[in-house]
């Protein structure tokens, strides 16, 4: 007789964002197999690039494959089709689009916590991130005039500039926020049935992080010293107080612990940008057609972002190839699942903040 | 970047002797058509903790040749795989159609306009 | 834990943090991306904002007298403004307004009326080119050939 059985999450579920299946082998309430289905939200976006747009509006196309993370899709490609180009962006022009990417880290992250609280059962806590996240909500949609797609970074620059007014609402609403976060920090550490929840549960080991290849928050939660803003020299991160945030004992609160101290991380190192701003040109032309092949990476809320870009020196590109964090995350993700109780399944899924609109593109 | 090329055969123990996993983090498995049912597939790494190094091995190969897995060596490879699979409609050992597309689908879509 | 429990007593005294919207406004930042907006007797109709628009929202219908006619679709539109950066006469004969695009109904016909005017405007082009050159061919077709 068979000892185990299946139990499906998904495709539609009250604990997921975004459809995506996962087939768990239970035996009795433990999961001791897992296997997945992420492509249902699947669009053609890599085909999309080469075959219907021109290379100057595909960043318009790639900040649609996802709408959490749409700033770090198009600034990946923007900073490959500049590399192609031959073109180097002044400061001003830098500093400005770390800006963005470290606030949409903030909000990125902010959600993920949320949904995490919702999942382990704190409905209150969920209600309260989400209102505090309107605060960097805010500020991105005075920077970009838009609240979800920015369409902010075009190819040879930024398209808005930043005013004093803009830098004060910032200066603001960021030490608002820093404030908040104090108290979050302490109720995700000192609450009892929070604790309950979390600690020790959904462990992820050294070991099995380097084995797959683990990335992002879910890599730093469990010690792999892993950041691509540490490991690329794109953006000047170093000289803005960027510092590497690292857990060891790789369970949901190593995971929620590491997005709420590099939340701290992110609004210090915004509050410098925007004290430190250095005066040059937002916009830039910038000549000639793409052509050769080059990589980018991106530090994207959920870890590492890489784009190919591959160029003829037509405007429709060869190749524009997308890997997300969460698709090559999944992997160490099933990994994490065995052995675990069934019962914790949404709020591990919940923790490691999976975007299935990235995976499938 | 730095581009090494190998072939399908040595592909295996070319990767073998370069990844240590505690060194180097594997990106993913890219497949690019070169056009007149030519494929270009590349394997791509980056090391941890060094800046902007990052190696890929290419190997040229056609739509019919059966291409060998890296899943014994990089556990983490299936993801990638399995995409390569769907999307070039190429044979990869161990790995299924059906991550995106339907599991009898007869279409590639990222091959070249024929 | 107690904290918790204290705060969560405490909210029960506090504000409301959510807006009342139809019967309070919601204020908009300034700067909000809307509409595009167009002035016919600025424009100088280089078809330069019809190129680079990504969704393809605004097109030129060629009438036969030589002009041409600005159409634009709201609901296509994604407000990046890329066809403001490329225009040569900005603010004067294409800018982003901050009125916000009203959701499409059943009788704007959004997509259907669009695939019309789209099939409208390629056809104009094609009857245009061909009605341009039926006279120069004319033309050429006098003069001696000297490649047969």
């Amino acid at each position: 007789m068979k000892k185990t059985i299946q139990i499906p999450l998904g495709s539609q579920h009250i604990s997921l964002l975004e459809p995506i299946r996962f087939k768990f082998e239970c035996e009795n309430e433990r999961i001791i197999g897992v296997d997945a289905d992420v492509g249902f939200v699947h669009r053609g976006v890599e085909l999309a690039c080469t075959r219907s747009f021109e290379f100057k509006q595909v960043g318009y196309v790639v900040a649609r494959v996802c709408g959490l993370c749409a700033i770090t899709h198009s600034l990946s490609y923007t900073l490959a089709v500049e590399k192609l180009l031959g073109y180097v962006a002044n400061d001003r022009i830098k500093y400005l689009r770390m800006l963005m990417v470290e606030l949409d880290r903030i909000h990125s992250h902010m959600l993920c916590l949320a949904h995490t609280a919702e999942n382990a059962g704190f409905e209150a806590l969920f209600m309260q991130i989400m209102g505090d996240r309107e605060l960097v909500m805010e500020v991105q949609e005075a920077i970009s005039g838009n609240r979800v797609q920015f369409d902010y970074i075009s190819i040879g620059g930024v398209n808005r500039d930043l005013t004093s007014d803009l830098c004060d609402l910032i200066r603001k609403n960021l030490t608002i926020l820093s404030e908040k976060m104090e108290i979050l920090t302490g109720l995700f550490d000192n609450n009892w049935s929070l604790s309950l929840k979390y600690k020790g549960v959904g462990v992820l080991s050294l070991e099995d992080a380097y084995t797959y290849n683990a990335l992002g928050p879910l890599a730093r939660a469990s010690g792999l010293a892993t950041d691509v803003r540490a490991e690329t020299s794109d953006f000047p991160y170093e000289a803005l107080g960027y510092t590497m945030i690292l857990e060891s004992t790789g369970d949901i609160h190593a995971r929620n612990f590491v997005r709420l101290r590099e939340i701290v991380n992110s609004i210090t190192m915004c509050q410098n940008i925007v004290d430190n701003l250095p005066i040059g040109e937002i916009q830039e032309k910038v000549k000639g057609k793409p052509k050769g092949e080059d990589i980018i990476r991106i530090e994207a809320p959920r870890g590492e972002l890489f784009y190919l870009v591959r160029g003829n020196g037509t405007n429709m590109l060869e190749r524009v190839r997308i890997k997300t964090p969460t698709f090559s995350g999944i992997p160490a993700m099933m990994e994490v699942f065995k052995g675990s109780q069934y019962a914790d399944a949404p709020a591990i899924l919940a923790s490691f903040d999976p975007c299935m609109s990235c995976t499938a593109k | 970047m730095t581009k090494i090329e190998t072939t399908l055969p040595t592909l295996l123990s070319d990767i073998e002797a370069f990844y240590k996993p505690k060194e180097w983090h594997f990106l993913s498995v890219n497949g690019i058509d070169l056009g007149e049912g030519k494929i270009e597939l590349q394997w791509i790494f980056s090391k941890y903790g060094v800046k902007d190094e990052v190696v890929i091995y290419y190997a040229l190969s056609d739509y019919e040749t059966p291409i060998p897995s890296v899943l014994a060596l990089i556990p983490s490879s299936i993801m990638g795989e399995r995409e390569i699979v769907d999307m070039f409609g190429l044979t990869v050992e161990g790995a299924q159609k059906g991550l995106y597309l339907d599991e009898d689908s007869l279409q590639h879509p990222l091959r070249g306009e024929e | 834990m107690f904290k918790s429990i204290l705060e969560a007593f405490k909210n029960l005294f506090k504000p409301v943090r959510t807006i009342n919207y139809p019967a309070q406004e919601i204020t908009l930042p300034s700067g909000y991306r809307g509409l595009i907006e167009h002035d016919h007797e600025a424009c100088i109709y280089c078809d330069k904002c019809e190129k680079v628009c990504p969704p393809g929202a605004i097109l030129f219908f060629q009438k036969e007298s030589g002009d041409k006619e600005y159409r634009y679709n709201p609901w296509l539109c994604i407000y990046c403004g890329e066809c403001v950066r490329a225009c040569p006469k900005p603010q004067e004969a294409l800018w982003q307004s901050e009125t916000k695009q009203q959701s499409g109904v059943k009788e704007d016909s959004a997509n259907e009326g669009w695939f019309v005017w789209e099939e409208a405007c390629k056809k104009s082009r094609e009857t245009y080119a061909v009605a341009k050159k039926t006279p120069k061919s004319k033309i050429k077709s006098e003069e001696p050939l000297c490649v047969s």
